[in-house]
């Protein structure tokens, strides 16, 4: 079993080190050099002048040949070193950025996976307990519906709803902290990605209970209804739920990228097009090891829960 | 009594006894009950039928400004009103489609080609091979999908475009001064290179799974060819979790495609894009909201349609599924 970790995580290393390889490479022979863009962009006279730029380019590196970059960077990195912004915030330090970043993210994610616990699972006992009649059917496609629409149209179809047509709400935009009203309608927004699976795994966990002969006995008992969905059939049940629900949290830090950019909300999905667009390498870099990172840990993860999450691997 | 007769008497019976049913009909039968997944099917055939004769519907060209008549909200001349150069929206929203198809069906294709040779690669050979494919598949599925693109996208377009102004000013031929056909190679490339390992897992594990099956072993019983194990056995029941995937993936590919335009690296204007059209009306919808609701509605039924059509799809290829 240690062994398999052990060989597991080597495939990973090698296959993070190659993914940064690939990364650093379209960046520097494809996107250009960051010096010369803000050059172009800017009208201060400071930065048209061939000494200033060639001093801002041995300043961050960007001077040497490409594997000597990338040398540096990956050995600054194993050290801890994430590097400092070249334009985004120019000069601080990339993890501060990406740290308050995720922090942002990471709150949204959860406040967005709350709402959707809260009410994705009512949604899947009903689903279960009508199972095959219409109330499940009503349940399962409404919810199916509402998330095949792309958040970059839902967003901007409920700004308009609201703001416009029923007119509760102003334009909320930028973040204020979690307790803002602004975060109101990008909450709403994001939990709607995760509200299906959530539906469909306590509908499936509760069937798979229902069936059992220590329900039957209850019933037989003559216990309330609500007794023996409440008490018997959920708390087996939530298992499975729980555990997708954490695993959710860790992937809507990756996942809710178009929401901040139409909220305009500084989290971890706006930071890698802000980098991308400004070719800020060291943030460039840094959002990917992060993101791929992340993907990582939750495929690991699952694979760990795969025992809890289906039931039939569990016997065996 | 010989093998040969036996699988005659075998067929004999079959055929005089029972009306026989393939997995196909079956299915078809069972996808036809469902009318959400009909539904779907009608608006996405709709779709591609627009696609293909855009021009002869679309009352404008979608390049033609007019701007003394700019944002206009929806009127008999222009049935959803006019965009901020005065180009007819309804116009743009069939380019729109046949730019959505184009990239659909192009990026399904190559990931498509690309999945099969990797998966039955892997799948057949085994072993080292199918070790280092795999892991390249996980790679790939490891890096968040979004920032795949748009890093290949805005790393890979500078370079060509530099290359072809390089090779007019050698070649002079008038070919290589034309670059807006690159947007759309450049879309599909990107979008089939994060497609195809879904497609090459799906398929290895078809390949690793059905040889396994007891339908299998029991036409081999009987004394049947591989041929004919392989084309009437293994192939129609590979075939429906491809066709599964494939749906997905022309509906994947159509939200992927109006994201990157969205995010102003996909499909460049003047080109036409549904991303590209709600993501210019976010600067004017206060004022202009008819602006943004034609292509957020639009890129909204597709979608739908693509999931419901999915659904009922997987459900007709796997009863067993959510009962």
């Amino acid at each position: 079993m240690f062994r398999l970790f052990l060989l597991r995580f080597l495939r990973w290393g090698v296959g993070l080190i190659l993914i940064l390889f690939l990364t650093y490479g379209m960046m520097f022979f494809g996107a250009g050099d960051p010096i010369r863009n803000m050059f172009i962009d800017s009208n201060e006279v400071d930065y048209r002048d061939p000494a200033v730029m060639d001093a801002l380019r041995a300043k961050y590196g960007l001077d040497k040949p490409f594997h000597e970059q990338f040398a540096n960077y990956i050995s600054n990195l194993v050290r801890g070193d994430w590097g400092r912004s070249i334009r985004l915030e120019v000069d601080r330090p990339v993890w501060d950025i990406v740290k308050f970043r995720i922090n942002v993210s990471m709150q949204l994610g959860i406040a967005a996976t709350i709402i959707a616990a809260a009410v994705g699972v009512p949604l899947g006992v009903f689903a279960a307990i009508y199972h095959n009649r219409w109330a499940d059917r009503l349940i399962v496609s409404s919810v199916m519906f509402l998330t095949a629409i792309p958040v970059f149209v839902t967003a901007p179809m409920l700004l308009y709803l609201l703001v416009l047509v029923l007119d509760v709400m102003d334009v909320p935009y930028g973040w204020q902290g979690i307790f803002s009203s602004n975060v109101i309608l990008p909450v709403a927004v994001i939990s709607i990605g995760p509200l299906p699976i959530i539906v469909r795994q306590t509908r499936s966990a509760l069937l798979e209970v229902m069936g059992q002969q220590y329900i039957r006995t209850a019933r037989a008992k003559g216990l309330h209804e609500r007794t023996i969905v409440l008490r018997h059939m959920m708390r087996p049940a939530m298992t499975p739920v729980v555990t997708t629900l954490g695993l959710l949290m860790v992937t809507l830090i990756n996942g809710a990228l178009f929401v901040e950019l139409v909220f305009n909300i500084p989290g971890f999905g706006l930071l890698t097009i802000e980098s991308i667009r400004l070719v800020d390498y060291p943030i460039i870099m840094a959002v990917t090891v992060i993101g791929t990172m992340i993907i990582f840990v939750s495929n690991f993860l699952v694979d760990l829960m795969y025992p809890i999450l289906d039931p039939r691997l569990r016997s065996k | 009594m010989t093998v040969a007769n036996l699988q005659a008497t075998s067929a004999q019976i079959v055929d005089s006894d029972l009306k026989h049913r393939s997995l196909f009909q079956d299915a078809m039968a069972r996808f036809s009950r469902n009318y959400l997944a009909i539904f779907g099917l009608i608006i996405i055939t709709i779709f591609c039928v627009l696609a293909l004769i855009g021009p002869m519907i679309a009352p404008y060209d979608f390049l033609k400004q007019d701007l003394l008549h700019a944002l206009k909200g929806p009127s008999a001349e222009h049935l959803l009103g006019t965009d901020e150069l005065g180009r007819d929206i309804f116009s743009r929203l069939i380019y729109g489609a046949r730019t959505a198809a184009l990239v659909a069906f192009s990026t399904t294709f190559l990931s498509l080609i690309v999945g099969v040779l990797v998966g039955t690669t892997a799948g057949f050979r085994g072993g080292a091979s199918d070790q280092l494919l795999m892991w390249v598949s996980d790679l790939v599925q490891a890096i968040p999908s979004l920032l795949l693109v748009i890093l290949i996208n805005t790393a890979v377009r500078r370079p060509i475009i530099n290359w072809f102004d390089d090779l007019y000013e050698q070649s002079r031929n008038p070919f290589f001064l034309n670059t807006t056909w690159l947007d759309y190679v450049l879309v599909f490339s990107a979008l089939a290179l994060i497609g195809w390992p879904g497609m090459a897992r799906l398929i290895r594990g078809q390949i690793l799974s059905i040889g396994q099956d007891d339908y299998v072993l029991a036409a081999r019983a009987l004394g049947a060819s591989d041929r004919h194990i392989m084309i009437h056995h293994m192939i129609p029941n590979a075939l429906g979790p491809l066709v599964v995937a494939v749906t997905s993936t022309l509906g994947t590919a159509v939200v992927l495609e109006a994201s990157l335009s969205f995010l102003g690296i996909g499909i460049q204007p003047p080109n036409a894009s549904w991303g590209t059209m709600l993501n210019d009306s976010l600067k004017l919808w206060q004022s202009f909201p008819h602006l943004m609701i034609s292509p957020a509605v639009t890129i909204g039924i597709i979608q739908v349609a693509f999931v419901f059509l999915g659904d009922g799809l997987n459900d007709a290829f796997d009863p067993r599924r959510n009962r």
